[in-house]
């Protein structure tokens, strides 16, 4: 019994020899824990602090990536834009109802054509904003809503607003993000001298003169007609998919 | 006595220490030591990068709601001591007193709006870049103008920055703030009417530049790109492309314990925590506004915490999220020939010291439409409050408060609606905690945060 007491008393002196901070870990005696397997431990947390440091880097990469594209899009500088997609052959671009063109090429050709195109005296302000940004636990793919605002037409015609979200998707290529899909949907398309409510147009439709290499992946109409363009994240509270509790009259969500 | 037991299995495991034969043969862990002492460098390296880009994200963002109050020696705070500001085409102003003198003469020479003006700035789409050292930093943003006075007329406008930051002392200020206006047009007649000298009336201070502008480049509708400071193309990786980051030193003074390197560790988490804290919030805040404009009242009210309020224009405080969901279910089902977007922008983010409460200041910019009927255009600011509960974070208290809504074809030069009161048969459970009149009476939302450079 003696000599347990004296273990205990050994035990109590080791703990209260160095100060313990309510940060510190419970366990820091050498007899219960090894210098060798605390630096362990750190090895293991550094090497998963790397990684999460990587993902924080790999959302602010989307942001600059996608916000890059706003500039390009509202210069009208379609080479540029077309130059942030990945250079596979399965990289696509969708607009509206335009439908779906493959391969940085295509891509970069659909945009001098339509998205990105300056005839004489075209205005197209878009910026980015309202980003949903989720990046692939592994860090090699990552997917975005969007939302942009455009101001757009032809000086000395009416011109439009345009309101309509991205729901966009990334890969990592060589230690670059990319875009390996982008899809912008036009909810509302309407005169600025008459207003939505009393003059809307029709989404885009295909281009007669660069048919796109596949149909819409997704028909729907804007605005007057109701259309919820589906959110790629979960709800960030709930971890659930969203859905109405009464549903939507009018068209089918 | 039930300890006993307790005492004697901790006694035997201590002997068995005591007792060992021999001691372990000691390991040497000098080099482990240092290893980890440079990956914590160089994690923290990382860390302070993305940090500084989420500073330098606010700043320019803060300098947005500062400018849409006129509150002008906030805006000069921001500014570094030799700082210039190049507003085309009207001249440059160099150093922060002939700087202050430049926002002075926007409102003849008043700090803050009067009856009837709007000055909305919008400020959007950063692309942001550090310096290698981390020291310097360059962006380019889009501007929306969206002003006016109150019976005499308002104007749409549009305009990229392309600005650069200096870090002193630690604070991040702005070192070179230069506009380029693309169009600012009436909002009767639009941008696609517009002309040099209708572009021109925008950012004209009543203070003479200290010397013109280098080069007077066109507005449009000729094009003008205004210069890109970034390399063209995706090499977007790490903020700053990796290659121009320069290796952190080793760490010096290595740490040679555990005890000190699991200090070390634990702060460099808690900076992680806070980072993650930014991006969650942000797209906390995003997705309010995504379900908002479906009218997903299950969706939304779940963003918030069981006690959390909820304060929108002068509707009142409703506490609680099953209040919040009626009040959500007022706003009406999406339907045919209904438009209704809650536009989420500028969100000025501030996480709390210990990463688990944070507050947001956002803009709203709403369209709304019934087809055939009305359309109408709002916006005002949100300064929100969140927790983080279980490790999720969530809307502790959602402030919206109102500068306009006001009629499409009339805009906000002819119109704006008053405070909008309570929901027939939904009373709040409090009055609203701010008595206030909107547009075209001057309201400056509570901003939660102080100014980043004066702290005043």
């Amino acid at each position: 019994m003696r000599r347990t007491n004296l273990a205990l008393a050994l035990v109590g002196c080791a703990l209260a020899s160095v100060p313990i901070q309510a940060s510190d870990p419970v366990v820091t005696d050498s007899r219960l824990i090894t210098e060798e397997r605390r630096v362990q431990i750190l090895e293991a947390k550094l090497a998963s602090m790397q990684r999460q440091i990587e993902l924080i880097e790999d959302h602010k990469a989307i942001e600059r990536l996608q916000q890059q594209w706003a500039h390009y899009v509202s210069e009208g500088m379609a080479r540029e834009a077309a130059s942030l997609f990945s250079s596979s052959p399965t990289a696509s671009i969708e607009y509206a109802q335009q439908g779906v063109y493959l391969g940085r090429p295509r891509i970069e050709a659909f945009l001098a054509a339509s998205g990105a195109r300056t005839a004489p005296g075209e205005l197209r302000e878009t910026p980015a904003m309202q980003a949903v940004i989720s990046v692939a636990p592994d860090g090699k793919t990552a997917k975005a809503r969007w939302r942009s605002l455009v101001m757009g037409g032809v000086h000395g015609q009416d011109g439009h607003w345009e309101e309509g979200p991205y729901e966009n998707e990334y890969v990592k290529e060589a230690g670059s993000w990319r875009i390996s899909r982008l899809h912008w949907y036009t909810t509302m398309r309407g005169s600025y001298d008459q207003g939505w409510h009393r003059k809307s147009f029709p989404a885009a439709g295909p281009l007669a003169e660069l048919p796109p290499d596949r149909p819409p992946s997704e028909k729907y109409q804007s605005f007057p007609q109701f259309h919820l363009p589906p959110f790629h994240f979960l709800n960030p509270v709930s971890g659930q998919p969203v859905a109405w509790d009464y549903p939507p009259a009018g068209s089918a969500p | 006595m039930k300890i006993l037991p307790l005492i004697a299995l901790f006694a035997a495991s201590s002997s068995a220490l005591a007792q060992a034969p021999a001691a372990p043969r000691p390991v040497d862990l000098t080099a482990r030591y240092q290893r980890i002492a440079d990956r914590i460098a160089s994690i923290d390296a990382q860390a302070t990068r993305v940090d500084d880009y989420n500073q330098l994200r606010n700043l320019q963002q803060m300098y947005g709601y500062y400018y849409d109050e006129a509150l002008w020696d906030h805006v000069a705070d921001l500014f570094a001591d030799d700082a210039t500001l190049e507003v085309e085409p009207h001249g440059v102003y160099a150093g922060k007193a002939s700087i202050r003198r430049y926002f002075l003469g926007l409102t003849g020479g008043r700090q803050g709006l009067v009856q009837g003006q709007l000055n909305n700035q919008l400020q959007l789409s950063p692309v942001i870049t550090l310096s290698a050292d981390g020291q310097r930093a360059q962006a380019r943003w889009r501007a929306f103008m969206q002003d006016g006075v109150f019976n005499q007329g308002a104007n749409w406008g549009a305009g990229v920055y392309e600005n650069e930051y200096v870090k002193q002392g630690g604070v991040w200020k702005i070192a070179k703030l230069h506009l380029y206006v693309r169009f600012y047009a009436p909002y009767e007649s639009g941008w696609t009417r517009t002309t040099a000298a209708l572009n021109d009336r925008f950012g004209k201070s009543t203070a003479r530049p200290d010397r013109p502008t280098a080069e007077r480049h066109p507005t449009w509708p000729t094009r003008y790109i205004m210069p890109m400071h970034y390399a063209q193309g995706p090499d977007s990786y790490r903020v700053a492309p990796p290659n121009s980051v320069s290796a952190p030193a080793p760490a010096a003074n290595a740490p040679r314990t555990a005890t000190q390197l699991e200090a070390q560790v634990r702060a460099l988490e808690l900076k992680l925590k806070r980072l993650k804290a930014v991006d969650s919030l942000e797209n906390l805040e995003s997705a309010y506004g995504y379900y908002a404009d479906m009218s997903m009242q299950d969706a939304t009210s779940v963003l918030f915490t069981e006690d959390a309020t909820l304060e929108i224009l002068g509707r009142g405080v409703f506490i609680g999220s099953d209040r919040i969901y009626e009040y959500m279910r007022r706003l009406g089902a999406p339907t045919d020939g209904r438009l209704f977007t809650h536009m989420q922008l500028q969100p000025v983010i501030t996480v709390a010291a210990d990463g688990n409460s944070a507050n947001i200041r956002a803009r709203l910019f709403e369209m709304f439409g019934m087809n055939g009927q009305q359309a109408q255009w709002a916006e005002g600011v949100y300064e929100n409050r969140f927790v983080l509960d279980h490790g999720v974070w969530k809307y502790q208290g959602l402030n919206g408060y109102q500068t306009f809504y006001s009629d499409y074809d009339k805009g906000w030069g002819k119109h704006s609606v008053p405070l909008m009161n309570y929901f027939p048969g939904y009373p709040p459970d409090m009055p609203h905690s701010i008595e206030y009149e909107p547009y075209p009476a001057v309201f400056v939302a509570p901003f939660h945060y102080r100014n980043p450079v004066s702290g005043r």
